[in-house]
């Protein structure tokens, strides 16, 4: 019963997070970056108005400002909540991803997919795009290597995606017992809340695969 | 090699020996863009630089070029703020220690010159100084990076 309510408790958080998480990146692109891109569209006009050389130069430089602004606040906007999982899919947001990934730690990412990809639930892949995240933030951050792959296999019933790499790995029970495991429990949970299964494996000196595997509703 | 190239990696590894310090590296802006890139580097244990973009003011070059001052780490994660995964060249090149000038083009921030060190450490006066010297060498080397000369 108690475990029980924890389970609901964890979830509920999980939920709540990921539902203003997606709030905020929303507000950000639709409202606040429209705004931006109107007010940048006035400075330049009134900067082709401007004669004087000075002021003509100060206009521009705040366009050039503006228009740095935007983009900053679309990239916000995408790392919050990756707007190509509700359009184009899981496979479209984790190569999208994966780009955005390769750029920001130069470590080189292989996406591979195989079988027809079905659709999933709004929670289904958010939880499924928020453990490659993770998988993949873990691996820049202490594998030690400089290229990854993610393979997706789409069958009728489940998806199985494994993210792997050929670093220098760990030993799995000296992690899981010295407590900073925190990411790698919360990759399990996720898969937990919406049925699926999350597996580590991961060997000194040969690299690490997380492989989670998340069931179709028909 | 390029002659830029040759120019610029010639001074790294100058600075490289004369130090002594594990790894230099040079971050650059964009000709047409804000981005940041780390084009040349000497010490490096694998090619991940070449593949880093970093927006400006984000990571240890957009932070120096956004803010014109310098920034030192003097023992990675322990003295940061914010996230590790806020400084990816730390990360890629497994540094410990970093010490990092602002690289100026017509009087303005457009690159980093950085050193960094695989073991904790901090810099004395006479190294920062030493690195704005080789910094202001490698600012005369600039113009064709940014221009068609």
């Amino acid at each position: 019963m108690e475990l029980e309510s924890g389970n609901q408790a964890c979830s509920y958080i999980i939920q709540s997070q990921e539902e203003e998480i997606k709030r905020a990146a929303l507000e950000l692109h639709e409202s606040i970056n429209q705004n931006l891109y109107t007010l940048q569209t006035g400075l330049n006009f009134i900067e082709s108005g401007i004669e004087q050389p000075e002021l003509r130069n100060y206009a521009k430089e705040m366009s050039g400002l503006m228009e740095r602004t935007i983009r900053e606040v679309r990239l916000l906007s995408v790392e919050l909540y990756p707007n190509t999982l509700s359009t184009l899919g899981l496979t479209a947001a984790v190569k999208s991803y994966a780009k955005l990934f390769t750029n920001t730690f130069g470590i080189l990412i292989d996406v591979e997919s195989q079988g027809g990809e079905k659709l999933l639930s709004d929670p289904e892949s958010l939880a499924a795009f928020r453990v490659c995240q993770e998988a993949l933030i873990n691996i820049a951050k202490y594998a030690d290597t400089d290229k990854a792959k993610i393979a997706f296999t789409w069958g009728e019933f489940s998806v199985k995606i494994e993210i792997k790499d050929t670093g220098k790995g760990f030993d799995t029970n000296e992690v899981m017992e010295s407590g900073r495991s925190m990411g790698i429990a919360a990759m399990g949970e996720r898969m937990r809340l919406v049925g699926g299964q999350c597996n580590l494996s991961s060997e000194l000196d040969k690299g690490t695969t997380v492989s989670i595997v998340l069931p179709i509703q028909s | 090699m390029e002659p830029l190239k040759a120019l610029i990696l010639t001074e790294c590894d100058r600075l490289k020996h004369g130090i002594p310090c594990d790894f230099v590296g040079v971050a650059l802006q964009n000709r047409n863009n804000p981005d940041i890139t780390w084009p040349y580097a000497i010490g490096n244990r694998n090619d991940k630089h070449k593949y880093i973009t970093v927006r400006y003011g984000k990571g240890i070059a957009g932070k120096v070029i956004s803010s014109g001052t310098p920034m030192e780490i003097t023992d990675f994660p322990e003295t940061i703020l914010g996230k590790i995964t806020d400084y990816p060249i730390m990360l890629a090149e497994k540094l410990v220690a970093a010490y990092s000038v602002p690289l100026v083009w017509n009087d303005l921030p457009k690159g980093a010159l950085l050193i960094g060190y695989r073991h904790a450490r901090k810099f004395d006066e006479q190294e920062k100084q030493n690195l704005r010297e080789v910094a202001q060498h490698l600012e005369s080397f600039l113009s064709s990076h940014f221009t068609d000369e």
